[in-house]
């Protein structure tokens, strides 16, 4: 009896233990003592087991809510996970109580990761939605500060598809006295999450979701009208859905909403509006007229951001016009052209990234007449993104490449010289890019050179890309052209007095192994490497040993492949004897690989028979 | 020089794991205090085995201050080459002033262990007890590993830093400069460097001193050190058959500055040091023929935002 009482005491302790370091952590002045008493609340959970966790754990967390933000946050973020923790699905509004707490603090950071009520509400039946969430979501509604309706906002997409219809309706209601709630902040929090009710609620498209998007729209702040072009998407999206566009009474006033965002007074909603028209308008097809006559405005308005973003709006747009029958693309020309000779580099450069898309659109002989000499003007840029801008954008040039290379050539070359080692790596990323557009006799021709003198550039990133790039040139123009020009010219930089400069040479080898023959290593490149296992610089030589075991592995096989594997053996044999440790771990390491790969392939057959 | 071990028997960490710690702190993740521990006791014995003025090989090259801007070491990489291809040398202060001092010190050290033959790291003035208690390192290790542990590892492992380097008997490398109690290498040689920097002497010059446009020595505003001049870098380069002292210690905008006459140069490679100078970086690579090239560098683009695109103005956000 005495022991067995002894025994019950001891577990009484022991269970009480986690709980009572918890409680001591979380009381602790420190911080991080703090912090990490709730990154560990899974594990306390777990010791406490489902019923204390209810019972004691989460209480008690609700009460000591008032503490640090970082506290807040880190909790708001546990307990969405906790579900587990405390018995499952049919206990998880006890978890709503806390989170409702945080979900109406004064941090921002912590009121959004509060939304983890959305993961609970997943989880939640039917029944517990209407019973706990609900009033949760109306009480949060009805505080008296704008931070728990903000949150609230974020909370009826989600408890909308778990209600009953009248519910549902309530719930509608809610959300409109929230679109005009007298707070900027909890109206901009409405116009944010409107985006997810709307296809939630496809049945009151007419009495709820257009009628909260005009609320939005004529919002006197302009910060709530920008999250107005958002929903009016979502609108729309459901319009075509349902195939009732036409059919809609109101469209020609909802139109009229749109229209008048684009050309609203601040900058700030013209802008949200021009980097969204596509989006919102293609599917308006009865007011096309009128909206290319906004577009137009748009991609000359008087603010540069504007510009910008209608620039990314252009092969859409331009798509549009081209299918109304009594319209001409070439109308935009102008406006094209001024956007070209924009004094803001921001926007010439949105126009490079886009405007080759138009070529598709405006046929062989209009790009070859209208658009090639804006390109050519684009590649002569004073700001080197433009000109990267408009030479990424080169793979949508359908015609009259050819017509453009004299001008793109001094473009690539500019860049290729640029001071900013990060503009030349971009340019040497187009470049097999250009190689199959231009074609091998321009290339030979013009960019081999260039492509090579890549190798001896000062910084290592480059010559990293160079090499790279070579692969790419012999995957274009295939390994008879790379034998004739551009292997000979890798080999003649082994004899580079720098050893920088010589390491390239074996990182190209590296490279370039993919796309080469064992037949090319054999004859080309093993002469080579041999000599280079008698650098004078050991990191030369344990670069040499790592070279060749991926020329084992990486070329195609063929009847060399043995001969060659034995030749570097040998040499790596060798270089296992070398008086640099660092090349004499290397040599192993290779060695063993190539001896493992080996015996892998010799078992293959076997495991055929 | 004699130094005590104090145990005989060698600490033993598998190179998989070093090359697992080098991969582990390329991205920028901290060790564990455990292996700070482990990593700190091996490379006491490895740098116990180095010479006061290290001989260092050519092909080198050689870098200045980091001090903690771990994006910018890894922006050096990228545009020097990757260690072990590219030999490398650093003259002191990894630590301190920027925010990942930790990361830093630990990559350079568990480098040195992978490839000690590939890269020299000698002692900065920040690499000390008193300094790092000002200057962040000490309140980065409280901050990042909850106690003062790991800062003391490495404290402790900074009495072992070489002072000086010595490239092909030709180039003298150091973290500060000249010292009035100095004449010889050989001076240097007898030196015992196991301890804190101290306040004053020799070993406190190494590390403090600077270059200075007057003649002769001169009290250096910093509290230590001295000043010194033209005359003093050729007498010494001369005595000691040198070409030329290359040194970090002072910020300099172009990321390299010549002085007294090419007999002395500055090497800094904190670029926007403080991530507020605006100052570009530079590194100096010395090639097999003792040729020697100043690359200079930008800070990193900061994550998470591509260079050529614009940023969308604040308020958007």
């Amino acid at each position: 009896m005495m022991e067995s009482t002894g025994m019950e005491i001891d577990r009484t302790e022991e269970e009480l233990y986690p709980i009572a370091i918890l409680i001591d952590e979380l009381k602790h002045e420190d911080l991080s003592f703090r912090l990490n008493a709730i990154t560990n609340l899974p594990t306390i959970a777990l010791a406490l087991g489902e019923e204390r966790t209810r019972s004691e754990l989460i209480p008690f967390l609700d009460e000591s809510i008032d503490d640090d933000d970082e506290i807040l946050l880190s909790l708001a973020e546990k307990l969405g996970e906790f579900v587990n923790y405390i018995g499952g699905p049919s206990y998880a509004h006890i978890l709503l109580r806390p989170l409702e707490n945080l979900a109406a603090t004064e941090e921002q950071v912590v009121r959004d990761k509060a939304k983890s009520i959305n993961k609970i509400t997943d989880v939640m039946s039917e029944e517990s939605v209407e019973q706990y969430l609900i009033p949760c979501i109306a009480r949060l509604s009805q505080g008296e500060w704008f931070t728990s309706r903000s949150s609230a906002a974020g909370l009826y997409a989600n408890a909308y598809k778990k209600s009953s219809s009248e519910t549902q309706q309530q719930l509608l209601a809610g959300y409109e006295r929230l679109c005009e709630d007298e707070t900027p902040m909890a109206r901009r929090a409405a116009a944010t999450h409107l985006v997810k009710l709307i296809p939630n609620a496809p049945e009151y498209l007419e009495t709820f979701s257009i009628k909260c998007f005009k609320k939005l729209a004529h919002d006197d702040q302009d910060s709530v009208r920008l999250l107005a072009v958002e929903p009016f998407i979502a609108i729309g999206q459901i319009l075509v859905e349902k195939k009732a566009w036409k059919n809609l009474s109101g469209k020609k006033e909802l139109f009229g909403e749109i229209i008048k965002l684009c050309q609203d007074k601040s900058w700030r909603v013209k802008y949200m509006a021009a980097d969204k028209f596509i989006k919102a308008t293609s599917d308006i097809a009865s007011f096309q007229k009128q909206l290319i006559l906004v577009a137009e405005r748009l991609l000359s308005d008087t603010e540069a951001e504007v510009r910008g973003a209608a620039c990314t709006q252009i092969v859409g747009l331009l798509e549009l016009v081209s299918k109304q029958e009594d319209s001409d693309i070439k109308q935009f020309l102008i406006p094209i052209k001024g956007l070209a000779d924009d004094s803001i580099p921001h926007v010439r450069s949105a126009l490079a990234k886009h405007i080759t898309g138009l070529c598709s659109i405006f046929g062989r002989e209009s790009t070859m007449g209208e658009l090639l000499p804006i390109f050519i003007s684009l590649l002569k840029d004073q700001d080197p993104e433009v000109r990267l801008n408009l030479i990424s954008s080169l793979g949508k040039v359908t015609e009259g490449i050819e017509t453009i290379s004299h001008s793109l050539l001094p473009a690539i070359i500019e860049l290729a010289e640029d001071k900013q080692w990060r503009v030349r790596l971009a340019i040497i990323e187009y470049v097999p890019l250009l190689a199959q557009q231009l074609g091998v006799d321009f290339f030979n021709d013009k960019l081999v050179t260039l492509c090579m003198s890549w190798l001896g550039d000062p910084v290592y990133s480059v010559r990293e890309a160079a090499t790279a790039n070579l692969k790419k040139l012999i995957d274009v123009f295939g390994i008879g052209w790379a034998k004739e020009t551009i292997i000979p010219k890798i080999l003649a930089t082994s004899n580079h007095p720098n050893y920088l400069y010589r390491m390239t040479t074996v990182f190209a080898f590296k490279a370039i192994a993919p796309s080469i023959t064992a037949q090319v290593v054999q004859d080309l490149i093993l002469p080579c490497l041999e000599a280079l296992t008698n650098d004078p610089i050991p990191n030369i030589r344990f670069n040499v040993a790592k070279c060749m075991w991926e020329l084992v592995e990486k070329p195609k096989q063929s009847d060399e492949s043995s001969q060659i594997q034995e030749s570097f053996k040998t040499l790596l044999h060798k270089l296992e004897e070398d008086l640099d440790q660092d090349v004499r771990f290397f040599a192993s390491d290779s060695l063993s690989k190539i001896e493992n790969w080996q015996s892998s392939k010799n078992m293959m057959p076997l495991e055929n028979e | 020089m004699d130094i005590d071990n104090g145990s005989s028997s060698q600490i033993n960490i598998s190179i998989n794991h070093l090359d697992e710690w080098i991969a582990q702190l390329q991205e920028c993740k901290q060790l564990s205090e455990e292996n700070v521990k482990q990593i700190c006791a091996k490379a006491k014995e490895v740098l116990s085995q180095e010479s006061n003025v290290q001989p260092v090989r050519s092909p080198v090259t050689v870098c200045g201050d980091i001090h903690g801007q771990f994006h910018d070491l890894v922006e050096l990489f990228k545009i020097g080459g990757n260690s072990p291809d590219t030999n490398y040398l650093f003259m002191g202060d990894y630590v301190d002033r920027g925010y990942y001092s930790v990361e830093t010190v630990s990559l350079l050290v568990v480098m040195k262990l992978r490839y000690p033959d590939r890269i020299t790291i000698l002692r900065g003035n920040h690499e000390s007890r008193q300094i790092t208690q000002v200057y962040g390192f000490y309140d980065e290790c409280l901050r990042k590993y909850g106690n003062a542990e790991v800062w003391k590892h490495f404290t402790d492992l900074f009495d072992y830093l070489p002072l000086t380097a010595l490239i092909e008997n030709r180039i003298f490398c150091l973290h500060g400069g000249l010292s009035p109690s100095i004449d010889t290498l050989d001076h240097i040689r007898a030196l015992d460097r196991v301890q804190e920097v101290p306040h004053e002497g020799p070993m406190c010059d190494l590390l403090w001193s600077d270059p200075d446009d007057r003649c002769g020595w001169g009290i250096s505003p910093r509290g230590a050190g001295y000043t010194f001049g033209q005359d003093i870098s050729t007498s010494f380069n001369h005595t000691n058959g040198l070409d030329l002292i290359a040194r970090a210690h002072q910020l300099v905008m172009e990321g390299y500055n010549w002085s007294h006459e090419k007999k002395a140069v500055t090497i800094f490679s904190a670029p926007n040091y403080c991530y507020r100078c605006g100052n570009q970086a530079a590194i100096m690579e010395i090639d097999e023929n003792m040729k020697y090239t100043f690359l200079q560098f930008d800070p990193a683009p900061r994550r998470g935002e591509p260079h050529v695109t614009r940023r969308t103005p604040d308020y958007f956000l």
